[in-house]
């Protein structure tokens, strides 16, 4: 993951935009939890910026 | 085996900045056993290619391919054709693959997508040791299997020098110190007086660039089947 943050930050992406979380299928709770963080993050940096030019 | 690292993603896009339908081609052999550019690392480059490309606006076609060897001839020729529609070819092979590629598609350019190294081992996953100076002048059979021209970091034939420290090198606490490797495996095989020996001046002249080197024998065999 962290090199996956990495290539996407040579390119110009932000590398948090891009997260792995581990969870079992049962875990509801863990699982909207990382999803409002991603949401959070994603408001945070703004729209994607590939998407901007698309 | 040859050991390779990408260069920084910036000089290479840099490098191709002026053009539009791009090669990556990867090498299957050393740079791929050292994850610097086989078919993996010739993805990713695409990929973020792809995405620069994209980030600044720009109409590049990147195309992929990963041969077995880009050091001959007789694998590079299948590519040829696919490689002659771009504008130009990025090499994630050693200099040795970049010049060949480039020997055989004189027309194109080929940019280097990595710094070639050393000659290695893999000593553990992740981490390669140069291992070979490729000196043309080998004392290995005297020094235990261990090269010190390679593994000192004073290139000594003759030590240890007086910075040995326990078992390390004054010049870094990190590097083992290659004349105390040599005496143990010499004291290993009961050969410690090769120790004493000492070894005359490198021949540095041997390695006059470029090398050439002839199988008389082979270029004999042939010119005998082909004139009786």
């Amino acid at each position: 993951m962290k090199q996956a943050k990495k290539l996407l930050e040579e390119v110009g992406i932000e590398g948090d935009r891009v997260e792995m979380y581990n969870m079992g299928a049962s875990d509801a709770p863990l699982f909207a939890a990382a999803v409002n963080e991603m949401t959070e993050r994603a408001r945070t940096l703004g729209p994607n910026p590939l998407k901007k030019r698309g | 085996m040859i050991v390779g690292e990408r260069k920084p993603f910036d000089e290479i896009k840099e490098m191709v900045q002026d053009h539009k339908k791009i090669m990556i081609l990867g090498c299957g052999t050393c740079v791929a056993v050292c994850m610097a550019g086989g078919e993996k690392e010739v993805e990713l480059l695409a990929a973020q290619m792809r995405l620069a490309a994209k980030l600044d606006g720009k109409n590049v076609e990147v195309m992929e391919d990963t041969v077995t060897r880009q050091c001959d001839r007789e694998y590079i020729e299948p590519i040829l054709e696919k490689a002659r529609e771009c504008d130009a070819v990025i090499s994630m092979a050693c200099g040795v693959g970049v010049q060949l590629l480039s020997d055989l598609i004189e027309e194109i350019p080929v940019y280097p997508a990595l710094n070639t190294r050393f000659i290695g081992t893999n000593e553990v996953e992740g981490v390669w040791l140069e291992r070979c100076m490729m000196c043309g002048d080998c004392v290995l059979g005297k020094t235990g299997g261990i090269c010190p021209i390679a593994m000192c970091a004073k290139g000594l034939v003759n030590g240890p020098c007086g910075g040995t420290n326990k078992g390390k090198c004054e010049v870094s606490n990190e590097k083992d110190c290659a004349w105390t490797l040599i005496y143990r495996r010499l004291e290993k095989q009961g050969k410690l007086d090769n120790i004493r020996e000492i070894f005359p001046p490198k021949k540095y002249g041997l390695h006059v660039n470029p090398i050439r080197q002839v199988n008389e024998a082979y270029l004999h065999a042939e010119m005998e089947e082909h004139h009786g």
